[in-house]
């Protein structure tokens, strides 16, 4: 019933656990069985290791987090090396999230693990938006980021999927560049570029002074960029922002999205993408639905553009 | 002492709510996850919001119950102060590693600062008793001393405004050339002085650390620290460091 092919690739069902807040997958599986997942997002990699941002890496906000860790990997060749094989153990699909500092890194690091067994789908992060170098620098602007695609495409041989951010320039257009440079998919949204500041110590908050907002408090805005983007492209999209239950899921469904992807809702509950998983099956029950393919795409069929 | 594997738990039924000071209060639920010494549980005692859990120390632990002893620090420790008897949290945990108490031999100092005692009580009660001597720094009232001392632990304590004890810091009470192992756990600057002082005198030293967390089990890497070894989850690869890897100035 929950059944959904993505880019070629058959995952159980549209549930796929986000970059950076699932580890390498072996974290959670003392909580569940992680092989119910649709898929897994690994941390983002980078070619060399990063040890990632100094200072405090998370402040809390309203109905959200804003986190700062900047990429801190142990490197795509001890990622291959070391958590590959154990990942491959799990059972569900494995989706390598890419980052790099420059054009190289990311092209280099595509090349090795579209080349790695068991790598399902490679995920190009163009949206971090907590390193200086690379991840958003290539993600605000459409003709920068269809380079890096085009570039990457070129050695990928594994479907692409490439991760956008909220903070680029017109995210629909940027869309639209990735499918045209030869992305498979896009999977949106990364977090928002966000501030907050300590008032008794007058600075910033976080070392980098910006940080990523993510949780529920982003869903709304994430969502309107999911349907913007699903009416503009015929790849797959993928909804990312703030998904926490299996009604936030429905709608980013109903919006267009083939999958979601849910990050912070596991640090407020471990196992809230199984609950996910089994709302969205109940839902499909109830409502007599054979896929949910029924109800994708509602609202960019009916809903009028602005 | 091997440590149990984690679970997430809903609807532990809290036993009782002890209010220790202005700030400082224990909680005790019943669920049978335990830990050890020095592991801890990520606690949320509401639904939606705060959105994260708490990462809190286990204080106690039986076959059935586990206490945490915290202050009100900000939101969450305000409503978890709240709670009474029959209410309910959730617990993710027990996580972590915890004190290696394999490595506590001979005389040991456990060296606390202000809320820092909160693990050491079940941790002292695993030690041979009388060879622990716990010195606590408090700001002003001493807590959870008395169930230190009702387990054969010498305890020494000082305050900084002289109110109990000795006045000033714990650090100035702590010689570290009187004993052959040593604990700390409480604020970072007080734990970098043990861990200074200890390294002059040659002393193994072990500090629990405290950080803002999200997800507590590893995946998340907000709450690195800065260690020789590089960056390490305080979560996952601690809470309990080797004082001489950690970046004390970093």
């Amino acid at each position: 019933m929950l059944e959904t092919t993505l880019c070629g690739v058959i995952l159980k069902n549209p549930v796929i656990a986000a970059s950076g807040t699932f580890g390498f997958g072996a974290e959670y599986s003392d909580f569940f069985d992680v092989g119910r997942l649709g898929g897994i997002c690994t941390k983002g990699l980078t070619l060399s290791p990063r040890e990632g941002n100094s200072g405090l890496r998370v402040w809390e906000t309203p109905a959200g987090m804003m986190n700062s860790v900047g990429l801190q990997n142990p490197g795509i060749p001890v990622f291959l090396e070391r958590e590959l094989p154990r990942m491959r153990t799990l059972g569900t699909a494995i989706i390598a999230n890419v980052a790099g500092g420059d054009l190289e890194e990311y092209v280099e690091g595509v090349r090795l693990l579209s080349n790695a067994d068991g790598v399902d789908i490679v995920e190009l992060n163009i949206s971090c938006p907590n390193v200086h170098e690379g991840g958003m620098a290539f993600g605000v602007n459409s003709d920068v980021a269809a380079g890096v695609v085009t570039a990457v495409r070129r050695v990928c041989s594994k479907p692409l999927m490439v991760k956008l951010s909220p903070n680029a320039e017109d995210i629909t257009a940027m869309a639209i560049a990735c499918e045209q440079a030869g992305a498979d998919a896009v999977s949106l949204v990364n977090t928002f570029k966000a501030l907050a500041v300590d008032i008794h110590a007058r600075k910033p908050v976080f070392d980098n002074v910006t940080a990523g907002l993510s949780g529920p408090c982003i869903k709304p805005i994430a969502l309107r960029m999911v349907w913007e983007v699903a009416r503009a492209v015929h790849i797959p999209v993928v909804g990312i922002g703030g998904i926490s239950t299996w009604q936030d899921a429905v709608e980013f469904i109903m919006a267009g999205t083939t999958a979601v992807q849910v990050g912070t809702a596991t640090f407020i509950k471990p196992t809230a993408m199984l609950d996910i998983i089994d709302g969205l099956e109940r839902y499909c029950a109830n409502e007599h639905l054979t896929s949910l393919a029924t109800v994708r795409n509602i609202l960019g069929t009916e809903a009028p553009l602005p | 002492m091997t440590s149990p594997s984690p679970a997430y738990v809903e609807g532990a039924t809290v036993l009782s709510q002890e209010r220790l000071t202005d700030d400082v209060y224990r909680l005790t639920v019943a669920t049978t996850t335990g830990g050890t010494p020095g592991q801890f549980y990520m606690v949320r005692a509401w639904d939606r919001e705060p959105l994260l859990a708490r990462p809190i120390s286990i204080h106690s632990m039986d076959e059935d119950t586990v206490s945490f002893l915290y202050q009100v620090r900000g939101w969450g420790t305000d409503l978890l102060a709240r709670l009474d008897e029959g209410g309910e949290v959730a617990l993710t945990g027990p996580l972590g590693h915890g004190f290696r108490t394999a490595e506590l031999h001979g005389k040991i100092a456990i060296v606390t600062g202000g809320i820092g005692i909160a693990p050491m009580f079940c941790l002292a009660r695993t030690l041979p008793a009388g060879d622990v001597t716990v010195i606590a720094g408090f700001k002003s009232t001493p807590y959870a001393v008395a169930q230190l001392l009702n387990v054969g632990v010498d305890v020494r304590v000082a305050t900084e405004d002289g109110c109990d004890g000795t006045r000033g810091f714990c650090t100035e009470i702590f010689d570290p050339h009187a004993y052959d192992t040593v604990v700390t756990c409480g604020p970072m600057p007080m734990m970098a002085r043990v861990a200074h002082l200890c390294a002059e005198a040659g002393v193994a030293c072990q500090a629990s650390l405290e950080a803002h967390m999200a997800c507590g089990v590893g995946a998340c890497l907000v709450c690195s620290c800065p260690t020789v070894l590089g960056n390490q989850r305080v979560c996952a690869d601690g809470p309990v460091f080797d004082a001489t890897e950690v970046v004390w100035n970093a």
